[in-house]
């Protein structure tokens, strides 16, 4: 593909959109039968499972805590998820990926509460069109709210970055290849901690700031997203009559 | 002061009092204020703070009666699972109630692989260890009936206030019901139409937990199938 | 990861069996409530989201340019590969295919190949040096039973909606798949057979027989699972439930 000359014309994105405009969110909490507690979520042209088992009996015994659970994290792309085939399995950016994220939710999660065992999650891209690692993890926090996994907060995630000299929020594809930078980030959105931080390209001090302070923005209309989704699904329940 | 309304569905993170309250579940402090940690419901009674969670694992606790499922055996009892992330042991001797002498007898022929076993919890130590006792009365091992499970938190509105529920199931099919605090479930019935009318019941219960007037919808919605028996 | 089967739950269905009846319900010779969903996802040319009861599998098929194999330079090569992804079940583990993965992408694939739904002939590029690769992935999402049907309806549904105009510099008008094979896989219980075992029955059940048959009733692809055994008698009450069962099927394909 040619990289296309501009990629913000009269003040808008080549899909449209407004610098601080994120892509269409569609939040779907407890899709699957068998998981303790899942999650759907669609950010723009992105389609991301993830589920939670646990608390479980953690094997192998031998890496069990003895005071504390363990959290683990497995993001995943499928074959058929990007425009080349992807060939099944970990690759280094998966792998990458999974620490980083269950560096971003773990600060959240009352792990002490569940000795010796395991809460596993799993984050499954079914359709990528970058911003998948903040999709996922959007996806797993509800997913383990889910689960009914005691947490201090949700984490809401968001990627931004700088196209044509301009910070933008929630870069697409396009934006992703041609742009200049890109700064995925995750927060504990109640107390503005920021869990996950990554960043490559080029900005200077005052771009960073910018750009944070768009993510944080980004990510208040997530959580958002998250609790309503959450809401959604169990109001059925307990409104019943 | 509070800041959601009793019954209130809540989600994690969510502020719900600030001040001098107490929490006996679902919930956690920063400072003087509180918050909830799981998504549930609010039920709030003057000073205390309970959020009953909608979802969860069952979590062992001494006193609790569960229904477990042999997966493993060793020299001298037996491990079960109990539908949590912690499996639960019982000695031979709790189970029979005397003296075994494990070098002459083969404790196979009192459980094996795959029995269901009705047991209450012991005990629970610090390293989340679980002891079982199944040897008094109405314990031991399941023949027969059919098994259901359900989230372990609807459990409580399944046995009722004082087993009002339980009771009232009972009553209004002719099945007998164990149920276990870790969300197991056991239905015995002569009338395969009124263990499924049960069955049904018990999920009814599970959606509508919190609603009012449930007892008597369940007691109803048996009877109705009851009478349509014909036996 | 094991899977529990309590006696409790085991002698249940192992009961109901005698009785000819079903944990869910459901006769001997009744499928789970089927839905297919085609064109989820974009980059794919051809995708299909297949729920049988709570069972869902995702299918995705991409077309690639590829090296034929030696023994047949002027054929398409056609892949199928099974991701049992650890979401989709807490028996599944991450880490590379094992046994169940791989028979049943075995299995799906001989459906496909051996009713020569595709025709691979027409895949040359460059015969000897270029062909079309057709990759079948079959993404698990959760696991409530009878993945090899489930799979197999939505791969081949899949292929019945393959888009390729944005195929760079592919030249066939249309993609030349013409037969619909069904795969049915039949479970037996207690002596008795049923069909679209859900997850207790299969976790029960003695053995498995799939058999996949196309429009005109022959049978392409045959597998027996489990360390039961079937008599020649079952085998053709298999045979006589798998051809109705797949007309039945093959209407969700359209």
């Amino acid at each position: 593909m040619e990289k296309p000359e501009k990629l913000i014309i009269d003040g808008r994105r080549l899909d449209g959109r407004l610098p601080d405009e994120m892509r269409p969110l569609k939040i779907q909490a407890g899709v699957l039968k068998r998981a303790d507690g899942s999650a759907y979520v669609e950010l723009g042209e992105n389609k991301v499972l993830a589920a939670v088992y646990g608390p479980r009996e953690m094997h192998p015994r031998h890496l069990q805590q003895p005071d504390t659970a363990v959290l683990r994290c497995r993001y995943n792309m499928a074959p058929f998820s990007v425009e080349d085939r992807k060939r099944p399995g970990p690759d280094r950016r998966s792998v990458e990926i999974s620490k980083v994220s269950r560096e971003a939710i773990e600060p959240v999660v009352f792990l002490e509460l569940y000795p010796r065992s395991a809460i596993d999650v799993f984050i499954e891209i079914l359709q990528a069109n970058a911003g998948t690692r903040t999709t996922g993890i959007t996806a797993a926090s509800v997913a383990l709210a889910d689960a009914g996994v005691p947490m201090r907060d949700l984490i809401s995630a968001v990627a931004v970055g700088k196209v044509d000299g301009t910070v933008v929020l929630d870069l697409n594809k396009m934006e992703d290849n041609w742009g200049t930078s890109d700064m995925p980030i995750a927060l504990m959105p109640r107390k503005k901690l920021i869990t996950l931080l990554q960043m490559d390209g080029n900005f200077t001090p005052e771009e960073f700031k910018q750009a944070l302070a768009l993510g944080f923005r980004g990510c208040e209309q997530i959580y958002e997203a998250q609790k309503q989704a959450l809401r959604e699904k169990y109001s059925i329940k307990s409104e019943g009559e | 002061m509070i800041h959601i309304q009793n019954r209130e569905l809540v989600v994690p993170g969510q502020l719900i009092a600030e001040g001098g309250y107490s929490i006996r579940e679902g919930a956690f402090r920063e400072g003087d204020k509180f918050y909830a940690s799981v998504v549930g419901l609010a039920d709030l009674h003057g000073q205390d703070i309970r959020i009953i969670p909608l979802q969860g694992r069952y979590i062992p606790k001494r006193g609790d009666a569960v229904i477990g499922v042999v997966i493993d055996t060793h020299h001298s009892g037996w491990i079960l699972d109990l539908n949590s992330p912690y499996v639960g042991n019982l000695f031979v001797s709790d189970l029979l109630h005397r003296k075994v002498d494990l070098l002459t007898e083969d404790i196979d022929q009192y459980l094996s692989m795959g029995d269901v076993v009705i047991a209450e919890v012991k005990d629970v130590n610090e390293l989340m260890r679980v002891q079982l006792e199944a040897g008094e009365v109405g314990m031991g091992r399941v023949t027969g009936g059919k098994m259901v499970e359900l989230v372990p938190t609807k459990i409580p509105r399944v046995i009722g206030k004082k087993g009002s529920m339980i009771a009232t199931i009972q009553n209004a099919s002719g099945c007998r019901i164990k149920a276990g605090q870790n969300g197991r479930i056991m239905i015995w019935g002569k009338d395969p139409r009124m263990v499924n009318a049960v069955v049904e019941a018990l999920l009814m219960i599970e959606r509508e937990a919190h609603t009012s007037g449930l007892t008597d919808r369940v007691r109803l919605m048996l009877e109705k199938v009851k009478s349509e028996g014909g036996t | 990861m094991y899977e529990i089967v309590s006696s409790v739950k085991r002698d249940y269905i192992v009961d109901l069996a005698r009785q000819k009846k079903r944990i869910d319900a459901r006769t001997l010779d009744q499928y789970r409530q089927a839905s297919i969903e085609t064109g989820l996802v974009k980059p794919a040319q051809g995708s299909a989201l297949v729920k049988l009861g709570s069972t869902q599998v995702l299918v995705g098929v991409k077309i690639e340019r590829a090296e034929p194999f030696p023994d047949t330079p002027n054929s398409g090569v056609l892949m199928v590969n099974a991701e049992l992804v650890p979401l989709a079940s807490p028996t599944f583990e991450p880490g590379r295919p094992d046994e169940n993965a791989i028979e049943l992408a075995r299995v799906v694939d001989r459906g496909i190949r051996e009713s020569e739904a595709i025709d691979l002939e027409k895949l040359a590029i460059t015969p000897g040096e270029e062909v079309w690769a057709i990759f079948v992935d079959i993404h698990v999402l959760d696991h409530d039973g009878n993945l090899i049907d489930a799979s197999a309806l939505a791969a081949i549904a899949a292929l019945w909606r393959m888009k390729t105009d944005e195929v760079k510099d592919w030249v066939l008008p249309e993609f030349p798949i013409s037969k619909k094979p069904i795969t049915v896989t039949i479970a037996k219980i207690n002596g008795e057979l049923m069909v679209d075992p859900c997850l207790d029955e299969e976790n029960v059940m003695d053995a498995r027989i799939t058999i996949t048959t196309t429009e005109d009733g022959s049978i392409c692809a045959m597998q027996k699972g489990g360390i039961g055994q079937f008599t020649p008698e079952e085998l053709e009450a298999a045979y006589e439930l798998a051809h109705s069962r797949a007309v039945e099927l093959r209407k969700h394909i359209g």
